[in-house]
């Protein structure tokens, strides 16, 4: 691997600015964190305000004669430090369930993991066949393209309370979502990479008097399988995109379940420990999708990825 | 061999389909008063009474939509929120009420702004429509105001605490837990009015769907006399810390910082409750709460017919005790 250096970079240049606008005094950190309200009648341990605020405050307190208070410099709650963030991640997944109706974390992760799954396996029955149809045959392309490229528009949380009048509060509306999310972009996606396929593949088995359903099933499918397998992975990342919207319909379940509340209780090392772990998980099944799809489609090697 | 694929295809769709519902479904979020249930959920008292009840957790706000999408039987909502949701979808009948907000919604002012008075030609950052509107009209009603004195600006209530710190208002209306975040966010910010100053003003209630009410009566009733187990259960000084330990982990927060909101909310006992069913026009009843609940959203055109409020009430459970 003649390039793991600069992708170890690319992670580690985020993680060092992160570190630096954390740990390092001054850089940022344009609050006080107040340790000691002193003679400041409305502070209190724990408040976070302003820098300004506080010298305006400390300095007529020292002309006061009053306790002076006494504070560290800090971020705003938004931007928890990496140890902050360690330790949520720690606790998330060790803390057991303490109520008899409640999950622990990895089945909440799990139970997302599900949502996209079916979401995105109802899209693929359906919108690979229809892409394919497009791509190979211009009748079926003008019958589908112009209304798909209609609805592709349609923000898919507007049938959010739609989903939920007919497929009721758990996990059917959720997988809606994310197929409605994905569906449309997918057909249109797939129909493009069939019809990328070289036109002389096509020509030949013609020549050869193949009809056009062997044209279909034994050229033009084989032909585009390493391409359908690169689009359905960068949708897959798109299903993702929609997993938070999906999830906030119906019953509070999953991982956004978790996101909101502790973002609603401003617990922002919650929240960051959520995204990393949703990263993680689509960095690593991508990474791995990527390895089976080199297994899979060896000839195609050579002009797959990045150079 | 293509149908039978079809067949299986249609077999999986099918499981994520609901099957037809035999428990009452009761819809739940989080506010304090609805939290509370939580207590009973844990302790399987639905279980040891034999009802069949299935409480599922929401966002406030899709909690009502699925009510409205006729996919539950009732639902924990405010007196306004009641009306709304009947009006513009899907009528329910009030029939239990589990507290008032009794301190928890509160207009958060900037340093240097101690009254309502002073809010004069001020900013000020509220949900346009929302029980946050409606608390600031009344506190600007009681300081010889109105609303064009002020400077109205249309604010998500979860986003009210950073609008606060971030100077662009001079003051917020909102709820717990956006209400102490705003007190927090911003240094030397108070709480200039509250709902403590106007009891009465939101309650919270369990809204049930008429035609469930009216086909399961015992069970509604069973579920009523657990209620007031868990109201029991959180006023008892013996229990209420292990009430409050199961009410913060249901929506993931310490206890002891769960308590805090506990002191705004007015938990109402039995003989409390049935009182408010009693008609008069103030606050001290839930009639007259829904009154003006119903005048302020019918000024603001949150829907354009006046509801009949009686039909949105019933004291039927109060009364089989």
């Amino acid at each position: 691997m003649k390039h793991s250096g600069l992708i170890a970079a690319s992670f580690a240049l985020p993680l060092l600015i992160w570190v630096a606008v954390s740990y390092v005094p001054g850089l940022w950190q344009p609050y006080t964190l107040i340790t000691d309200p002193g003679g400041v009648s409305f502070y209190r341990v724990d408040m976070l305000v302003a820098n300004e605020q506080f010298a305006s405050q400390l300095e007529s307190a020292r002309s006061k004669g009053l306790p002076l208070p006494s504070g560290i410099r800090s971020n705003p709650v938004y931007l928890p430090a990496p140890h902050d963030v360690t330790r949520a991640l720690y606790t998330s997944f060790t803390t057991p369930p303490a109520r008899r109706s409640e999950v622990w974390f990895h089945q909440s992760i799990g139970h997302s993991v599900s949502i996209i799954f079916w979401g995105f396996l109802y899209s693929c029955l359906l919108g690979v066949p229809i892409g394919v149809l497009c791509g190979a045959y211009g009748p079926v392309s003008r019958l589908f393209e112009p209304f798909v490229e209609f609805a592709r528009y349609f923000p898919a949380p507007a049938f959010g309370a739609l989903a939920v009048a007919i497929l009721g509060i758990h996990d059917a509306p959720k997988i809606a979502i994310i197929f409605i999310g994905t569906f449309f972009q997918m057909i249109l996606v797939v129909a493009n990479t069939t019809r990328r396929l070289d036109n002389g593949f096509i020509e030949a088995a013609q020549t050869l008097g193949a009809n056009r359903v062997r044209q279909l099933l034994q050229v033009t499918i084989p032909g585009i399988l390493p391409d359908l397998y690169k689009d359905l992975r960068i949708l897959l990342g798109w299903a993702w995109t929609y997993l938070i919207v999906a999830e906030l319909i119906g019953t509070s379940s999953g991982i956004t379940w978790f996101i909101t509340q502790q973002a609603r209780y401003k617990n922002f090392d919650m929240v960051f420990a959520a995204l990393i772990i949703l990263g993680v998980i689509g960095l690593l099944s991508d990474l791995i999708l990527e390895r089976l799809g080199r297994r899979l489609f060896p000839w195609q090697r050579q002009n797959d990825g990045v150079r | 061999m293509i149908k039978q694929k079809f067949l299986a295809l249609f077999l999986i769709l099918g499981m994520h389909g609901t099957v037809l519902a035999q428990p009452l479904t009761i819809g739940y979020s989080d506010w304090p008063g609805w939290v509370a249930w939580e207590v009973a959920i844990e302790k399987g008292w639905f279980e040891k009474s034999n009802v069949d009840v299935k409480f599922e957790w929401f966002d406030y706000v899709a909690s009502m939509d699925a009510y409205a999408a006729g996919q539950l039987d009732a639902v924990c909502m405010t007196n306004g929120d009641a009306l709304v949701t009947g009006a513009t979808a899907r009528r329910s009948v009030m029939a239990l009420i589990n507290d008032f907000s009794n301190g928890n919604d509160m207009v958060v002012a900037v340093p240097g702004i101690d009254d309502i008075e002073q809010l004069r030609g001020r900013n000020v950052g509220v949900e346009v429509g929302f029980v946050g509107h409606l608390l600031l009209l009344q506190a600007l009603e009681e300081a010889g105001l109105s609303e064009d004195d002020v400077n109205l600006m249309n604010v998500p209530t979860n986003e009210t605490p950073m609008v606060l710190a971030s100077g662009q208002v001079d003051a917020v209306v909102a709820w717990q837990p956006n209400s102490s975040q705003s007190l927090k966010m911003v240094p030397g910010a108070t709480a200039i009015y509250s709902s403590a100053d106007v009891p009465g003003l939101i309650y919270d209630t369990l809204a049930i769907a008429p035609e469930s009410l009216d086909a399961f009566p015992e069970k509604w009733a069973k579920v009523f006399q657990i209620w007031y187990r868990v109201v029991e259960f959180i006023n008892d000084p013996e229990t209420r810390g292990e009430a409050i330990e199961i009410m913060a982990s249901r929506v993931g927060v310490e206890p002891q910082e769960y308590s805090k909101l506990m002191q705004g909310t007015k938990f109402l006992s039995q003989s409390e409750a049935r009182e408010r069913f009693a008609a008069t026009n103030d606050l001290n009843s839930l009639q007259g709460s829904t009154e003006l609940a119903n005048r302020f959203n019918l000024k603001y055109q949150v829907y354009s017919e006046s509801q009949a409020i009686e039909d949105y009430m019933s004291a039927v459970l109060y009364e089989g005790q």
